[in-house]
């Protein structure tokens, strides 16, 4: 994103005012929200799917429910992007399951009291956020700061929707290892990313 | 478990995001954010974080059809609101289609016939797939021919209408379709012309004898690309 603060803020404003103008039911809202925001939001469906026909079909179901929910968009849900990009992400996820590629999951959670140290911040979390410039930058400052394995591991689960077994297929390690890599990789990164 | 737990509450919320939760644990951890407002903030939170790596991707266009399908979607969905919201998108197309025709007759009247082009297809199949028509180009006789594969009666009073979804553009009339065997439509050259360059063809449910106004008044109750033969 090559934008500058002050036009990400009006960029978000805009999305904003358009969100409010569909719930309220207005459908030209609606047809220019879907010209500002439909390729970036395909762009990010077609990589997790991997296939045009499903994107599209995500792409057509995500933006109903948005238009069927505009209304209870409100900026602690982050930004009207952030929003809209969860809402695809979510509907793509739930079609990956239907597409039979699910497995994984939390047959280790409960472990997870007992594994490692005590955060100290019980501190939760950040308000409506912005992605800008200066956070992306601390991001991938972070981000740097991880092990590659715990790096690839966020990316691949987030940008390609790979469950804990596809990453360990890509990068050639034990599932164990990968969803170990995936906790201290959360870890590190939001303490690294809360640091002031 | 303890799930007030800080340490537990982010890594659950930031598995759920990076989307390693599927299923059941996804679905439980849903209903665990509804009830506690510190999981739903840090979930929040780690959305906004990685949204970053989301908005880098290079944007794509998804296909033009896409976007008058989902308004003929949002059209529809809005009809209870009542008749004033439900107009006003409908006559800007109307509006659209007026400027259109013109555009074709002018054009018909000055430029030279256009060269010949491949012949084009489209299966309209319903949502289980069941084909219900063939709809193909023929260029060099000015014809498009739409043969029904799987007879789908109209509904008491009403006709399919057939549209042409330009690149980009608004829906452009193409007469109506048959219930039974084939029938051929005569399309001027300059719309055929048009036709090579569409995405998709829709259909639409219209009064009988098609729309009053020249432009799609009901429900789009079919998409279908256009293909080169």
């Amino acid at each position: 994103m090559a934008a500058s603060t002050p036009d990400l803020q009006e960029r978000n404003r805009r999305l904003a005012d358009l969100l409010h103008a569909c719930a309220q039911g207005r459908q030209a809202a609606f047809q220019a929200l879907y010209r500002e925001v439909s390729p970036q939001l395909f762009a990010v469906l077609v990589r997790i799917l991997k296939r045009r026909d499903l994107a599209e079909e995500a792409l057509q179901d995500a933006l109903l429910s948005v238009w069927r929910n505009a209304g209870s968009y409100s900026a602690d849900k982050g930004a009207p992007m952030t929003w809209l990009v969860s809402i695809c992400r979510n509907r793509a996820l739930d079609m990956l399951r239907r597409e039979k590629r699910e497995v994984s999951l939390d047959t280790d959670r409960e472990d997870l009291d007992e594994e490692g140290r005590q955060v100290s911040d019980g501190e939760t979390v950040m308000d409506a956020v912005n992605v800008s410039k200066a956070e992306e930058r601390k991001l991938d400052d972070c981000m740097g700061r991880l092990n590659d394995g715990q790096q690839q591991s966020l990316r691949l689960a987030y940008v390609d929707g790979c469950t804990h077994e596809e990453i360990a297929a890509r990068v050639g390690s034990p599932v164990g290892t990968v969803k170990s890599w995936v906790r201290r990789g959360l870890e590190s990164l939001k303490r690294c990313l809360e640091a002031a | 478990m303890n799930y007030s737990d800080p340490r537990l509450q982010n890594l659950l919320a930031g598995e759920y995001v990076l989307g390693l939760m599927r299923g059941a644990a996804r679905r439980r951890c849903e209903r665990l954010m509804m009830e506690s407002a510190a999981l739903a903030a840090e979930m929040a939170a780690w959305e906004s974080r990685f949204a970053a790596w989301a908005l880098r991707l290079k944007p794509i266009d998804p296909p033009a059809y896409l976007e008058w399908r989902l308004l003929g979607r949002v059209r529809k969905d809005s009809q209870p609101r009542g008749e004033r919201l439900r107009n006003t998108f409908w006559r800007s197309w109307a509006v659209a289609a007026t400027i259109l025709l013109a555009v074709i007759v002018v054009t018909q009247k000055f430029t030279p016939t256009t060269e010949p082009k491949a012949a084009e297809f489209a299966l309209m199949s319903d949502a289980k797939g069941t084909p219900l028509w063939l709809i193909s180009v023929h260029p060099e006789a000015n014809r498009v021919d739409m043969k029904v594969v799987t007879p789908n009666p109209v509904p008491a009073g009403k006709s399919y209408e057939l549209w042409m979804i330009p690149d980009g553009g608004k829906p452009v009339p193409m007469g109506l379709m048959n219930e039974t065997g084939v029938a051929s439509e005569t399309v001027p050259p300059e719309l055929l012309a048009r036709l090579a360059g569409a995405k998709a063809l829709a259909i639409s449910l219209e009064p009988k004898g098609g729309s009053p106004t020249g432009q799609p008044t009901g429900p789009v109750l079919w998409v279908a690309p256009l293909v080169t033969s």
